[in-house]
């Protein structure tokens, strides 16, 4: 929480929040001038805003948003004791629903993780395929992230727009994978299978598509005078308050920070490729959604170079038949779409690991919400619950 | 053809008996008309099974199944009130087909104060809707009302001073005559009045139905559906479908009739004569639909506070800026 | 792939930066208007929506829809249910002693599946259980339209699954550039008329009957028992003394139902000679290392689709089945070394060779001949020393992509020297396997068997495998 007083609270006070109405009092004072009472309203757990089963304890005055307190744990499934119990291919088909919208990208920590413990070298075409499947899926959350949070505003178009498009990517993942959404793929090694003919095809054509249509989105969207008004300089995340939030991914970019574990600390083979990372100075939920859309572009950039530089090959690196990472323990953080997911292994030399530690980030990025949250109306509380692109799953676990 | 002559009350029957037919069935086209246009705006299809050819029965469906729906009452709610609220959100919008002119001589009631009689009557629907939602006894629903009793209150003004402008250029406030003395090309003569006018009306209509972008009230995905929340079964249809789709119709009618230039053919070439005004003016009134429908998906919400910004800080003073001009026109050319 | 030719444009971060500061700033309106005219271009677009149930999409074949199971392939070894992260196969099973094959035999075991239901109210659909049996009894279908208003009917028993295996299809084609099975970085040679085994064709169940004997056969075939017939039933009660033995497929195919016993027997010798050959024709370009020779690693669930859409399409006597067995002994031995450790009948686990010796790799990897294998005992001295976080090295990335496709023809390498000196006399060496057999104890065919893959090996240079490693080495 900001101190108050911290030049990110006074910031907070200058740029796009409601003023309190006694400056001299805080937020909740009301004395001596026309007495309105608060009000708790319960946003969640069943709400169509929130996504997921979210609950946020809202205390409002009219319709200013006094204190949010985010409540959660509804969608808790106990993974990190499932694991426990399951070897590394059970729990590659688990994980992948954490964070359901960019499946694949959850699988790959573990995969990492156990190849570092086991010192497995992955074959070049695994790496490159991997990398391909990983920027498919987040652009397909993105996409999925854009619909949504239209739709919380009110734009109730782009959710067909979006959902069109990455139908024809959903479509290249099924036929590679066998599942749209859970895909199971990776494995410590390398991957499952390889891809069948017409995937490079498919990839390269449904990639392009998203990128020929993303000026539509920007019309639609990004430049409508109405979503103007209500994401710019709504929901403002400093940057210091994102630091100190360990808040990651497109909602850090958006305030600034332009940290990609992608390009902190490459892994697989994104030190080959050419990209960048964007970013957007101002914090609000117009810049975080203009660093959504902008990273669908990279995305697409870097699936196109991955398909271009593709090796042919195997696809799974010398692995015994029984995976057993050795002892000892290991922490690998990727670039979710969402943010920086780390999964902390620790194993005991058997094929189950003994404890693994999974730091997803929607978790982080929702803590920063309480800080966002203070005196902000209700129609803006929606606005910044869409813009902080947070997947239960991922919270819960 | 006939020589008939009616007595009064027969003549007063029927218009009832036609009031009663046309409302629904436009409600109903026009509930169609919002699957099926927004569907194809939002690249898909829409309703396509209902009565076998493209769904065209989807909203009588919707209607047959809400019959018999079971009829709740929340608890704590005001009975007499909730029941009530309905009534008071329907009767209005049904009492403004009473003087819109579908041809010359097909008009309910030829009233001289035509235009006042509709802008008085058509705002008298926010009283049901603040009932509906302080009686139901739910947050949501209260903040629905609050939210739709300051907005319609808000965006009345730009559609009485865009009817008043019209008046003014027809002088007279009967329906009929406004269109009359409508020339060719319509909505915007003046030049650039008229055309202001227009704009000023179709913000206000679509914020007078709390449609989207002016759906702040019943924001669906913020608090589900305002003042309507606790209502289910025939009493939602009635509050809320069946009045929308209503004013809807009723204001593509009204915009048709003040600015479009009623039942006259578009273009006053002689030989576009025969086809009759009922068809000039439903297609009219379907183009007017038209603009609501494109509208709604195209937009996201606006938020309450801005909502009334824009009325109250733009919308408003441009209305009375435009009487005082159309004033001044009138006058002196 | 014409990648250049469109991509996604280039934009600096300065671009985006003004890009950014502009599209901030206040439109007037005119964003409004450049929106409604985006609703109005889709209203007059074609419309692309599949109307289901009248309409429906064309699925690809590795869709998870629902699971078949081919009760012939079953042997009851439980892999599956024990895999399944959910546990929603059931199994039952009985043993049933069987008269001995011939005159003063011994009784044969088998197994007999009583009960196998998948609980699909509990199935997460991960695929596991298909990936991990190792006699390709379990096939991923596309169908998924089989809702019930009872949550006691999802449960599937065997004959619905059976049911299912009429609308499995057989696996795609894989990519350019992607390993097929049977090939260590090579692809089947297409001119060579035994066909690119992956092509895809028409699966049809009759097919899958006439695949059997030979798919039988072949699981039977690593497992050299020493003296004893293996059966299709229990192919666990070989023992880890001998190598893999193709040419046990003669002998191991007890009950060919229905199907050509001499296609089944005629093919196996000669799947050993495809087996090698298309291991000897077109390496392209430079020989795989630690890649190549990767051990299972628990991924089997590939080898068998494309083995059995081979099977399926290809008719038993034309030579893509052949292909297709022999690739699947490898498979089969490597995929019985996934079986884990401390699983019941340890039997089933240990009896094989250690894939490292073998060369095998696991699912849509290459499945070199055994010959290959010992290849692969040299091979992890020379594994690259990049930790594998870092990514493959660049070179090695640049070299493979400079390698000609699969398809361009590249002469042969020798096949690296061995053990044996490959210049032997074929026939010597039928005489020493066949006399060191039968004095070892073998029955006579299978002594016979295995001196005529000692020969056939000879014949094409390539060495006898080496001190297989026992239980300890695994």
């Amino acid at each position: 929480m900001a101190k108050v007083g911290s030049p990110s609270e006074e910031r907070a006070g200058a740029r796009g929040r409601v003023p309190s109405r006694h400056p001299e009092e805080g937020a909740a004072g009301a004395e001596g001038r026309f007495k309105t009472e608060e009000m708790i309203l319960n946003v969640g757990p069943q709400h169509p805003a929130t996504h997921g089963v979210f609950r946020l304890l809202a205390t409002i005055d009219g319709e200013v948003l006094i204190d949010a307190d985010p409540v959660i744990g509804y969608m808790h499934r106990g993974y990190e004791k499932l694991v426990e119990q399951r070897d590394y291919r059970q729990i590659t088909n688990l994980v992948s629903r954490m964070d359901w919208l960019s499946g694949i990208n959850n699988e790959l920590p573990l995969a990492l993780a156990v190849e570092k413990l086991m010192e497995i070298e992955v074959p070049p075409r695994a790496q490159y395929l991997r990398v391909i499947l990983c920027e498919m899926n987040r652009i397909l959350n993105h996409l999925m992230f854009f619909a949504s949070f239209g739709a919380e505003l009110g734009a109730i178009t782009p959710t067909f727009y979006a959902f069109r498009e990455r139908e024809d990517i959903q479509r290249v993942m099924e036929a590679t994978t066998g599942g749209r959404m859970h895909f199971g793929f990776f494995r410590p090694g390398g991957i499952k299978e390889d891809v069948p003919e017409g995937f490079v095809e498919g990839a390269l054509a449904g990639v392009r598509q998203v990128i020929d249509r993303l000026p539509d989105y920007e019309n639609l969207l990004v430049g409508n005078e109405i979503f103007k008004q209500r994401t710019i300089d709504i929901g403002i995340l400093e940057e210091e308050a994102a630091y100190s939030y360990g808040v990651s991914g497109p909602i850090a970019r958006g305030s600034g920070i332009t940290m990609d574990v992608r390009k902190d600390e490459p892994y697989l083979v994104y030190d080959q490729f050419d990209f960048d990372v964007q970013s957007a100075p101002n914090g609000d939920c117009f810049d975080r959604f203009w660093v959504l859309i902008r990273e669908v572009g990279e995305s697409a950039r870097i699936v196109e170079q991955a398909i271009e530089g593709l090796p042919p090959g195997p696809i799974m690196g010398k692995v015994p038949r029984v995976i057993q990472a050795p002892e000892g323990e290991v922490y690998v953080r990727c670039e979710n779409p969402l943010g920086e997911l780390g999964m902390y292994l620790v194993s005991d030399g058997d094929r189950r690991p003994y404890r693994l530690k999974i730091r997803t980030p929607s978790y982080s990025n929702v803590s920063a919400l309480s800080y966002v949250l203070k005196n902000t109306y209700v129609s803006d509380m929606i606005a910044i619950l869409g813009s902080f692109f947070f997947v239960l799953g991922d919270i819960d676990r | 053809m006939f020589d008939i002559t009616l007595a009064t009350w027969q003549i007063l029957v029927i218009k009832i008996i036609v009031i009663l037919t046309v409302v629904p069935v436009g409600a109903l086209v026009g509930g169609y008309a919002e699957h099926k246009v927004m569907a194809h705006l939002q690249h898909r299809l829409g309703p396509m099974y209902p009565g076998g050819f493209h769904g065209w029965a989807t909203t009588l469906a919707d209607g047959i199944k809400f019959l018999y729906k079971e009829d709740i009452i929340p608890a704590a709610a005001d009975r007499k009130v909730f029941s009530l609220a309905p009534a008071a959100i329907m009767v209005p919008i049904i009492m403004t087909y009473l003087v819109i002119p579908i041809d010359r001589a097909l008009i309910v009631e030829d009233l001289d104060v035509g235009i006042f009689y509709l802008l008085a009557v058509g705002s008298l629907s926010t009283i049901g809707l603040l009932m509906a939602g302080w009686s139901s006894a739910n947050k949501y629903a209260l903040i629905g009302a609050l939210r739709s009793a300051a907005q319609l209150i808000a965006y009345e003004l730009p559609i009485v001073l865009a009817a008043v402008v019209v008046a003014m250029l027809a002088g007279s406030l009967s329906l009929i005559d406004i269109v009359e003395t409508q020339n060719w090309p319509f909505a915007i003569w003046p030049p650039g009045i008229g055309f202001i006018a227009f704009l000023l009306f179709t913000v206000g209509a679509v914020a007078e139905m709390t449609r989207v972008p002016f759906d702040m009230p019943v924001a669906e995905s913020e608090i589900i559906t305002g003042p309507f929340t606790e209502y289910s079964g025939m009493r939602y249809i009635f509050a809320h479908m069946f009045a929308e789709m209503g004013h809807m119709v009723a204001f593509g009618g009204i915009g048709a009739t003040l600015f479009l230039g009623g039942y006259q053919p578009i273009v006053p070439i002689p030989f576009l004569d025969f086809i009759p005004g009922v068809i000039w003016f439903s297609a009219k009134t379907m183009f007017m639909i038209f603009l609501f429908l494109w509208i709604r998906p195209t937009f996201p919400r606006v938020r309450e506070d801005q909502l009334q910004k824009f009325a109250w800080k733009f919308l408003i003073p441009v209305g009375l800026a435009l009487v005082l001009v159309t004033g001044a026109w009138v006058l002196y050319v | 792939m014409a990648v250049d030719e469109h991509r996604a444009p280039r934009t600096t971060e300065s671009d985006d930066a003004r890009r950014l500061v502009k599209a901030r700033r206040p439109g007037f309106g005119i964003g409004l208007l450049k929106g409604m005219a985006v609703t109005l271009k889709h209203l007059f677009k074609h419309n692309t929506v599949i109307q289901y149930p009248d309409e429906k999409q064309d699925l690809s074949s590795r869709t998870r829809g629902v699971i078949a199971l081919k009760e012939e392939n079953c042997t009851v070894c439980m892999l599956c249910a024990r895999e399944c992260p959910d546990w929603c196969i059931y199994i039952d099973s009985h043993k049933e002693t069987l008269a001995p094959k011939r005159e003063g035999g011994r009784p044969r075991k088998r197994n007999i599946l009583d009960r196998f239901a998948i609980d699909y109210a509990l199935c997460m659909y991960c695929g596991i259980c298909v990936e991990v049996c190792p006699y390709d009894a379990l096939f991923w279908s596309r169908e998924f339209e089989y809702a019930e208003y009872d949550i006691r009917e999802l449960t599937h028993e065997k004959e619905k699954l059976s049911d299912w295996m009429a609308s499995v299809l057989p696996p795609p084609a894989l990519e350019e550039g992607a390993e097929y099975p049977g090939s260590p970085t090579r692809a089947p040679e297409v001119a060579d008329g035994a066909a690119a085994p992956v092509k895809p064709v028409q699966a049809e169940a009759s097919d899958a009957a006439a695949g059997t004997p030979e798919r039988r056969g072949a699981q039977a075939a690593p497992l050299g028992t020493g003296g004893r017939p293996a059966d299709a039933g229990a192919p666990k009660e070989a023992k880890p003394d001998v190598g893999p033995v193709p040419g046990r497929q003669a002998e191991a195919a007890p009950a060919p139902e229905g199907a050509e016993p001499a296609a089944a027997e005629a093919p196996p010798v000669q799947e050993e000679e495809q087996q090698a050959a298309p291991s000897q024709e077109q390496a392209p370009g430079p020989e795989p290392t630690a890649e190549d020779h990767a051990g299972p690693g628990g991924r089997t669930e590939t080898a068998s689709p494309e083995v059995l859409g081979i099977q399926m399409g290809a008719e038993p006597a034309s030579p893509s089945p052949r292909e297709s067995t022999e690739t699947a002994s490898p498979e089969v031995l490597g995929i019985q070394m996934g079986a884990e450790p401390a699983s019941p009948s340890p039997r089933e686990s240990t009896e094989t060779p250690s894939p490292e010796v073998l060369g095998i790799q696991m699912g849509g990897g290459p499945a070199p001949s055994p010959g290959a294998g010992e290849d692969a005992v040299g091979a992890p001295e020379e594994a690259e020393t990049r930790t594998p976080q870092e990514g493959p090295d660049p070179e090695e990335v640049a070299r493979l992509q400079e390698t000609p496709g699969p398809n361009v023809e590249v002469p042969n390498e020798e096949p690296k020297p061995t053990a044996l000196d490959p210049t032997e006399d074929p026939k010597e060496v039928y005489e020493a396997v066949l006399s060191d057999q039968l004095a070892k104890g073998s029955s006579p065919e299978v002594a016979e068997a295995r001196a005529k893959v000692a020969r056939v090996k000879a014949e094409r240079g390539i060495a006898r495998n080496p001190g297989v490693a026992t239980k300890e080495d695994s």
